[in-house]
Order: C-alpha cells, then sequence, then structure tokens
C-alpha cells in the first residue's frame, strides 16, 4: 500500500512535492484473504469437533466429561470471553478516541458495528437461554424416582447373589477346614485328604478346593505351600490360574481378613474363592484350604452388567452438575463463537466499507492540498475497486489539467511581462514624444493621454475618465469632440484635421488624425485620437516660401537693376554738358534712381542673404562666455540703456555655432534697444531645465511692448514694425534658431515690455571640450 | 423463572467451587531425623462425596503438606513440599472399597474392605507419615505444617480454576534436635 497513514490507507507514495511515504506495514489479517479462508476453516473444524465431541459425550466416562471436557470447555469458553471483551473493548475505545479526533467515519462504523453486535447479540442470548432449559429439563429427565429403583434393586440383586455364593463357598471352606485340621497335611499318603474333599466337589457345592501347608519362607514369614488340589469335571476344561489361590492362601495364613476374592475366566465366567485356615487341634495353623466355585458366563456377564448400569446411573447422577455445565458450556461456546464471529464481521465490515471512503477522503485533502501525484491503491474488484479507479482516473485528468493550467499560467505571465514590458515602452515614449496621443473608450470616455496632448490642448491631466465630450466641451476643442463621437466609416478612417488654438496668445497649429480600435469581432471598442503640433512645420514651410521668394526676388530683381543704374549713370554723363536746369533735373532724377537701385540691390541682397543662409556648425560651446563677449560690444554705445544680466549658476555646454547665436543675440539685443528708444532697462537672462533638456535664454526690455496679435507675425520675413528695416531680421533669428534644434518664443515681460525666449537644446551626455568664443 | 436458575447456577458454582472453611487437624513431630505429619479431616467431607464413593467413582483426597518457616512482615518461606493422595474406589458387585495412598506419587499402602467406617478412616486421616527430613531445618526455631486437602471429583457446575481448598489445616512446632 502506497503512502499510508496508518495501516488502512492506501495511498501511494508522491514522486515529489508530497510528505514522504511512511514504510508498509505488514497487511492484516483481515484483507489477506488465505488467512481469512484458513480462519474460517478453523472455525468450522472446532465447531465440527465440538460437534463430534458432543455426539460422542455419552460414550465418554462421566468423570472424563466431568473434568477434562469441562475444563477444556471452560478455559476455551474463558478465552474467548476475555478476547471478546477485549476486542469489544478495543473497538469501544477506538471509536471514542476516534469520535474524538473528529476522524471521518467514525460514528457510521460505530454504528455499524453495534447494529451488527445488537443483531447478532439478542438472537445468541435468546438461544442461550433456551437451549440452558432445555439442558436442564433434559438432565432433570435422566433421574426419577422408578429408574432409581430399578436399577438399586437389579444391582443389589446382584450383589445379593455375588455375596450368597461367597458366603457359601466360606462355609463350604471352613467346614473342609475342621475336616482337614486333624490330618497331616505333610504325610506322603494323600488319599484321606483327597477323599476329604471329593465329596463337595462332587455334589458340585465348589468347583475347584485346594490345599495348601503353611511352611516358613526365606525371611520367616508364613508361606502358603501346594498340597492337593480336587477339581470339577467343568473345571478340569477351564484354565484356572493358580497363582490367585496361592496369594489368597499366603494372605490367609498372614491373618488378613481379606480372605476371598473374584478372578475372571477365559470362559467368561468367574470364579469365586475363599479361603479357611486348617487349624490343628492345638488350634494351630497347619494349612489353608481355598474353595472356588465358578459363576457361568452369562451369571457373571448379567450381573456384572446390572452392577455396571447401576454405577454409570449413579455415577451419572453424581456428576449431574459438571455434565449439565459441560452442555451448557457447549451452548456458552456456540454463543461466545457467534459473537466473536459478529464482533469480528462487524469490524471486518465496518473497516471493509470504510476504508476505501478514508483513503478516498485522505486522497482528496491530498490532492485539495496540491499533491496531485497521490493515487489510492485498488485492493478489491468490487465496486469500491471502480470508484478508486474512478477516482485516480479524474485525479489524472485533474494533474494533467493543472499542468496545462500552470504552462497556460507560465505562458500568460511570459505575455504579460511582455506586454506590460511594451506597455512601459509605450508610456514611455508617449510621455517623451512631441505628439499628443489620446484613447477614447466605448463608453465615450478619455481612456488614457500623454503629457504632449495635455500640453497641446491645454488640458488637465485629471480629465481622464471624464467623457470625451465634457472634456472637449471648449469651443477650439470641439473638432476633437465631433472626431470622439463620429461614427466609423467602413473601409476609412477619418479624415483629418487641423485647428488653431490660442496658447496665452501664442497660435498654435494642430493636425488632428483618429483611428478606430476594433477588437476581436471588429466592433468598435475605442479610438486614438492623435495631435500633432504643426507649427513649426507650418512656420518652416512659410520661410522656405519666403526663402524662394525671396531667392527669386534677388534674381529677378537683382538682374535688371545694374542696367538700369548704368543707363541713370550713363544718362548723367551724358547730361553732364546739359544747361543746368537740365542738368540738375538729370542729376536730380539720375541721383535718385540710382540711389533707389542702391536700396534696391541692398534690399535684394538681404533677401539673397536669408535665402542662401549656410547650414550652423555646432561646436559645444559656453553659452555664459558667449553672452558676455557680445554684450560688451554695447558697452559705451548706449548711455540711458543697461543691459543687466541674470545668468543661472552653471549652464552646461551647448552645441552651437557661435558666430549664428551671437547674431541673433545682437538682433534681439538691437531690436530692445530700439523698442527703448535708446532709454531703458534690458535684461539677458539663462536658465536651465535639466528635465526638458534645454537652455533657456531671455532677453527682456521694459519698452512699450508689442500686441499680442502681431507676436506671431513678428516672425514671419518681411513683416516689421519699424518705419525701417527688411522685416527680415527676427525671421532669421528663428531660422537660426531652428536650425540648431530650438525654438524661439515672444511674450510680454513684467511689469512691462517684450521678452523673447530662446531655447536651445543641451545634451546630457559627455561633451567635448567647449570652444573657444571670441 | 429461568433468568433466577441460571443466577442461582452460577452463583451455586463458586460457591461450591470455593468450598467451606474446613479445618484439618493437623500433627507434627521431629523426631530421629524426620517430620512425622499425622492428619485427620472430618467426615463431613466424606459424607459429602459419600454418593460419589458409593457410586463406583475413583476418589481421591489429595493432602498437598508443605512444611514452612514463619517470616515477619513477609511472606512465610517454604521448607519443602509433599503430596499425599488416598484414593477409594467402591466395588458395587462386592461391596468392597479398594483403598490406596501415595506419597509423593509412591504408593505406601493399599487395602480392601468391605467395612465403610475403615474406609472413612483410611481416607480422611493418615498418621506420623514421615514426610520430611530435618536436615534444612534450624534447631529451636519455629516451624508449621500447612495440609490443604483438595478431592476429586469435582461437583461444581464449572471448572473455576482459583476454587479454594476443601479443607485446610497448621500444626507448629519448635525443632529441637
Amino acid at each position: 500500500m502506497p503512502w499510508t497513514r496508518g495501516s488502512t490507507t492506501s495511498l501511494r507514495a508522491p514522486s515529489s512535492g508530497a510528505p514522504p511515504a511512511p514504510p508498509r506495514a505488514r497487511r492484516p489479517f483481515r484483507d489477506n484473504p488465505l488467512q481469512v479462508l484458513l480462519g474460517i476453516f478453523a472455525l468450522i473444524a472446532a465447531l465440527a469437533g465440538m460437534m463430534t465431541l458432543l455426539y460422542r459425550s455419552s460414550r465418554l466416562a462421566p468423570d472424563f466429561l466431568s473434568e477434562f471436557v469441562l475444563y477444556s470447555l471452560s478455559i476455551v469458553d474463558l478465552t474467548m470471553l476475555v478476547g471478546l471483551v477485549f476486542v469489544l473493548a478495543r473497538s469501544v475505545i477506538k471509536a471514542l478516541v476516534e469520535r474524538k479526533r473528529a476522524l471521518p467515519f467514525a460514528r457510521y462504523r460505530a454504528k455499524l458495528v453495534l447494529a451488527l453486535l445488537g443483531m447478532t447479540i439478542v438472537p445468541a442470548v435468546l438461544v442461550l437461554l433456551v437451549g440452558s432449559q432445555l439442558i436442564f429439563n433434559s438432565v432433570d429427565r435422566w433421574f426419577n424416582a422408578p429408574m432409581d429403583e430399578m436399577l438399586e434393586s437389579s444391582q443389589r440383586i446382584a450383589s445379593d447373589y455375588y455375596h450368597e455364593r461367597q458366603r457359601q463357598v466360606s462355609e463350604e471352606a471352613a467346614r473342609l477346614a475342621r475336616t482337614l485340621g486333624p490330618m497331616d497335611l505333610a504325610a506322603a499318603d494323600l488319599g484321606p485328604i483327597r477323599n476329604a474333599l471329593a465329596a463337595p466337589v462332587n455334589d458340585r457345592r465348589l468347583t475347584l478346593v485346594e490345599v495348601y501347608r503353611i511352611g516358613a519362607g526365606d525371611d520367616g514369614t508364613p508361606q502358603a505351600v501346594p498340597v492337593v488340589d480336587v477339581a470339577s469335571a467343568a473345571a478340569a476344561g477351564s484354565v484356572v490360574s493358580h497363582a490367585s489361590s496361592e496369594r489368597l492362601a499366603t494372605r490367609a495364613a498372614a491373618g488378613q481378613p481379606d480372605t476371598w476374592t473374584r478372578e475372571p475366566l477365559d470362559s467368561g465366567g468367574e470364579l469365586i474363592r475363599t479361603a479357611a485356615v486348617v487349624r490343628k487341634p492345638d488350634g494351630t495353623a497347619a494349612g489353608i484350604v481355598v474353595g472356588s466355585v465358578e459363576l457361568t458366563g452369562e451369571m457373571a456377564l448379567r450381573a456384572r452388567r446390572m452392577t455396571k448400569a447401576y454405577e454409570s446411573y449413579t455415577q451419572l447422577r453424581v456428576l449431574k452438575r459438571p455434565l449439565t455445565g459441560v452442555y451448557l458450556s457447549f451452548f456458552l461456546m456456540v454463543t461466545l463463537m457467534i459473537l466473536v464471529s459478529a464482533t469480528w464481521m462487524g469490524l471486518y465490515l465496518a473497516k471493509r466499507i470504510t476504508r476505501p471512503v478514508r483513503a478516498l477522503e485522505a486522497a482528496a485533502r491530498e490532492i485539495g492540498a496540491g499533491h496531485f501525484e497521490y493515487r489510492v491503491e485498488r485492493e478489491t474488484a468490487d465496486e469500491f475497486g471502480g470508484l478508486v479507479d474512478a477516482f485516480n482516473s479524474m485525479t489524472d485528468e485533474l494533474a494533467t489539467s493543472r499542468r496545462r493550467l500552470e504552462q497556460s499560467s507560465i505562458d500568460l505571465q511570459r505575455k504579460h511581462a511582455e506586454v506590460e514590458e511594451r506597455r512601459r515602452f509605450t508610456e514611455a515614449v508617449l510621455d517623451r514624444v512631441a505628439t499628443g496621443v489620446i484613447t477614447i473608450d466605448a463608453s465615450g470616455r478619455v481612456g488614457t493621454m500623454n503629457p504632449a496632448a495635455a500640453r497641446l490642448l491645454n488640458l488637465d491631466p485629471a480629465v481622464v475618465g471624464q467623457p470625451a465630450a465634457t472634456v472637449f466641451a471648449g469651443p477650439d476643442l470641439q473638432p476633437l469632440a465631433a472626431m470622439a463621437a463620429a461614427a466609423p466609416i467602413p473601409g476609412r478612417e477619418w479624415p483629418t484635421q487641423e485647428i488653431s488654438l490660442n496658447h496665452g496668445g501664442r497660435e498654435v497649429q494642430l493636425a488632428l488624425a483618429a483611428t478606430p480600435l476594433h477588437g476581436d469581432g471588429r466592433t468598435l471598442e475605442g479610438r486614438v485620437l492623435v495631435v500633432d503640433d504643426v507649427t513649426p512645420l507650418i512656420r518652416a514651410q512659410k520661410v522656405a516660401a519666403w526663402r524662394e521668394v525671396a531667392r527669386r526676388l534677388a534674381h529677378e530683381i537683382k538682374n535688371p537693376l545694374t542696367p538700369i543704374q548704368l543707363c541713370a549713370q550713363r544718362l548723367q554723363r551724358q547730361f553732364a554738358a546739359a544747361p543746368d536746369p537740365v542738368r540738375a533735373l538729370v542729376d536730380e532724377c539720375t541721383g535718385t534712381i540710382v540711389g533707389e537701385v542702391d536700396s534696391l540691390k541692398a534690399l535684394v541682397d538681404e533677401f539673397s542673404q536669408f535665402a542662401r543662409m549656410p547650414a550652423p556648425r555646432r561646436v559645444p560651446t559656453d553659452v555664459h562666455r558667449l553672452l558676455t563677449s557680445t554684450l560688451g560690444l554695447y558697452e559705451g554705445l548706449f548711455q540711458q540703456v543697461r543691459i543687466q544680466t541674470l545668468f543661472a549658476v552653471s549652464l552646461p555646454p551647448v552645441r552651437l555655432d557661435a558666430d549664428q547665436i551671437r547674431r541673433v543675440v545682437i538682433n534681439l539685443v538691437d531690436n530692445a534697444i530700439e523698442a527703448l528708444n535708446q532709454r531703458g532697462l534690458i535684461v539677458v537672462e539663462t536658465r536651465h531645465d535639466a528635465a526638458m533638456g534645454v537652455v533657456r535664454i531671455l532677453i527682456a526690455d521694459d519698452g512699450p511692448g508689442i500686441a499680442p496679435e502681431e507676436r506671431d507675425k513678428l516672425f514671419m520675413p518681411y513683416y516689421s514694425t519699424k518705419k525701417r528695416g527688411s522685416g527680415l531680421g527676427l525671421a532669421i533669428v528663428r531660422r537660426i534658431v531652428a536650425e540648431h534644434g530650438g525654438t524661439v518664443e515672444v511674450g510680454p515681460n513684467e511689469p512691462r515690455g517684450t521678452r523673447f525666449t530662446i531655447e536651445l537644446p543641451c545634451g546630457d551626455g559627455e561633451m567635448p571640450p567647449v570652444a573657444e568664443v571670441t | 423463572m429461568m433468568r433466577i436458575r441460571l443466577l442461582a447456577l452460577v452463583v451455586s458454582a463458586f460457591v461450591l467451587e470455593a468450598g467451606g472453611p474446613r479445618v484439618v487437624e493437623v500433627g507434627a513431630v521431629a523426631r530421629d531425623g524426620r517430620v512425622y505429619v499425622s492428619s485427620v479431616v472430618s467426615n463431613d467431607l466424606v459424607e459429602e462425596l459419600g454418593d460419589a464413593i458409593q457410586s463406583g467413582l475413583t476418589t481421591t483426597f489429595t493432602y498437598e503438606v508443605a512444611l514452612r518457616r514463619p517470616v515477619s512482615i513477609w511472606f512465610d518461606r517454604t521448607i519443602s513440599e509433599a503430596s499425599v493422595a488416598v484414593s477409594v474406589q467402591h466395588d458395587t458387585l462386592t461391596r468392597r472399597y479398594q483403598m490406596s495412598r501415595s506419597v509423593d506419587g509412591r504408593v505406601d499402602d493399599s487395602k480392601v474392605s468391605e467395612d465403610k467406617a475403615d474406609m472413612r478412616r483410611f481416607v480422611t486421616s493418615f498418621d506420623r507419615l514421615p514426610l520430611f527430613g530435618t536436615q534444612d531445618l534450624e534447631p529451636n526455631v519455629e516451624y508449621y505444617v500447612r495440609v490443604r486437602v483438595r478431592t476429586r471429583p469435582r461437583t461444581a457446575w464449572f471448572f473455576w480454576p482459583w476454587g479454594r481448598d476443601a479443607a485446610s489445616g497448621v500444626a507448629r512446632f519448635t525443632f529441637i534436635p
């Protein structure tokens, strides 16, 4: 048996992960069919022996029955009684312990055993009582007064007959002894003695007469010496022993009172012998006469039978109680056998029934604890065996399912990890990208929103979870609300849209795109809104357009300017000799033409420069040193303009083209001085935003400021608020900053004035040595 | 009725097997290097077994004789033991009693008699049997001889292995060499 918790549990040892299996216990008697058969055979043999003994009990000697048989039965009864009490006490104690420990099926087992015992004890005790009464009645009927009288009378007749014959023989022997008294028993002539003995023999009063002479033995004791004997014709045919006669004569010579005896004959009869002492006239003992008479075989046999019957009867009466005890012991033994068998059978059946169920329960507990390798050993081929097989099959399937489940769980965990990693990656990407991404679930609520979306749409991240219609309720965000609520178009995607938002006075151009999210059944589970800030793109497009325009203008305008200027100078030279008024008019006109041509050339040069600005040569540069050297150019130039620097404690090196950035700074400071009308305060400030990875350069003045609606137009080419100028200065500034990967913004200064903010990316990694700024 | 009878049967079995407290008159004399023991038990015991004797059953009176020395605050010490078995069988045809007596399995005496009184005397008493030697006795020390009588055949309902003796008695003496 496999893994047993006890001697009856039938579990196979698990391969791993389970408690170790205890050593296999010896198979109990009840589980060994051969031993059970032997036990049943022994029981049947005992019953057969008992029945045989009971059958032969009438032929056994009463004292044998009352001694040996009664002793044996009493021992067996006591042993069985002690065994029964022990088994019952053990069962009761075990049942109590099992009940106290709340072991399964304890009450059921106790009830089953009690029921079987009850079903057996009641009829067994009833049979015992009735049988005992029957035995009492039967034994009582053995003895009754007529039987007593009949047997006693017959025995007395036989005994009286024996005594009468013995008395007759004794009287005859005594008479012969008196007759032989005067005779010399040692004489050589035995004729007179023989004649004296012949008379009773001839008269058939005696069968045999023997005469002994008393002599002295070696030790001085009297010794009977045979002298003569006379036998009848009947006795002559029988073998008669003289030894018993000599012993009897010797005893009589010794004076012992026991002077008669009986001797069985080969013919079946008996010989009654009596001795008488022959005394001389002086009274001394001279010899012994032994007279014998034969009882015929028939007579002796009948007398002996009568005596035997009487003795048996009286012995039965004397041993009435022990004999009754013998038969009662038989009955008691049968009853005890039944009870012991019933008890054993009850326990056996109880265990037979409950043990497989217990084993199944224990196995179920183990399997419930996760030990799927447990199996219950099939012990029988009956329904319990089928139940065990079904249980084991179920356990196999459970183990297989468990293994599959564990494998699925592992796969799921791996996939979950992958998804989680992908999610984190996506989240990190979405957190970092400048493109805003918003997911709308099937219920129309905002599922997720990355920081770029919140920044671009100027939304609070806490709106996640709120309905999209509420989040996008603002008038500027209505296109988003429409996209969030739009029905899907089969086979097509939603068209992209562009919207323009005003963020603190700054106009931002956003491109909107929506993509539906479909589930497994192609059902719409939500949508993704993508928001791109296309403002730089649009600006770049505008700049590119203006650059093309500038290039063409420069090309188309500059070409005719030289001939115009040459023609004007030629006209001026031709009319140099003309009269003064004409010459003055020509000079004035040609001078105007040449001056305007020069202005146009300068304008064309600026356009050409704007169109053909070289790519920046970016090297790591110390921004503070660059700003200090640049601002040093203004020292002493404007007495009423004060330039204040508020530099950060430390700035990382920034990869930039120092000449181009210097031009940017000069352009902005020039604009500020002009806006201040050469009187006021200019603040140049630097900041480092490590989180965003940028360095900010802020140039602010306390001038009159710029209207909000004109701020975005400032960076457009050919737009200027000044009376003079090409309007390309800030366009060049934006282009230089853009080509450095940065941005430039304009905003109001506090408390008044204008503030330009330049953001330049700074690498967090290790950078080469900083370039020297001249 | 049946229950009462069964109960009476069991009770009487115990009582009869336990036996009454009959006294055996015991005499002991140490002389000539031997301890002579005499014993007489009352005729009541023979009367109880009279039917058994007269029926022809071999009836045995077993006298378990023990020579013991008293020990204070402990069990008395047994110096030596002897068994005297007297059996009698009645021939109902000849009306004679055949009697024999053996000491420790050795026949000591046998007798045939028609006299019932003679038979009673023979089975209920023995006189000055030299059962023990004095070589193991210490001078001037008190000893006693205990005689316990058991009889057969049993006439109880059940065999009870822890039954009491049919009779018992004690004789004390001081060994003076």
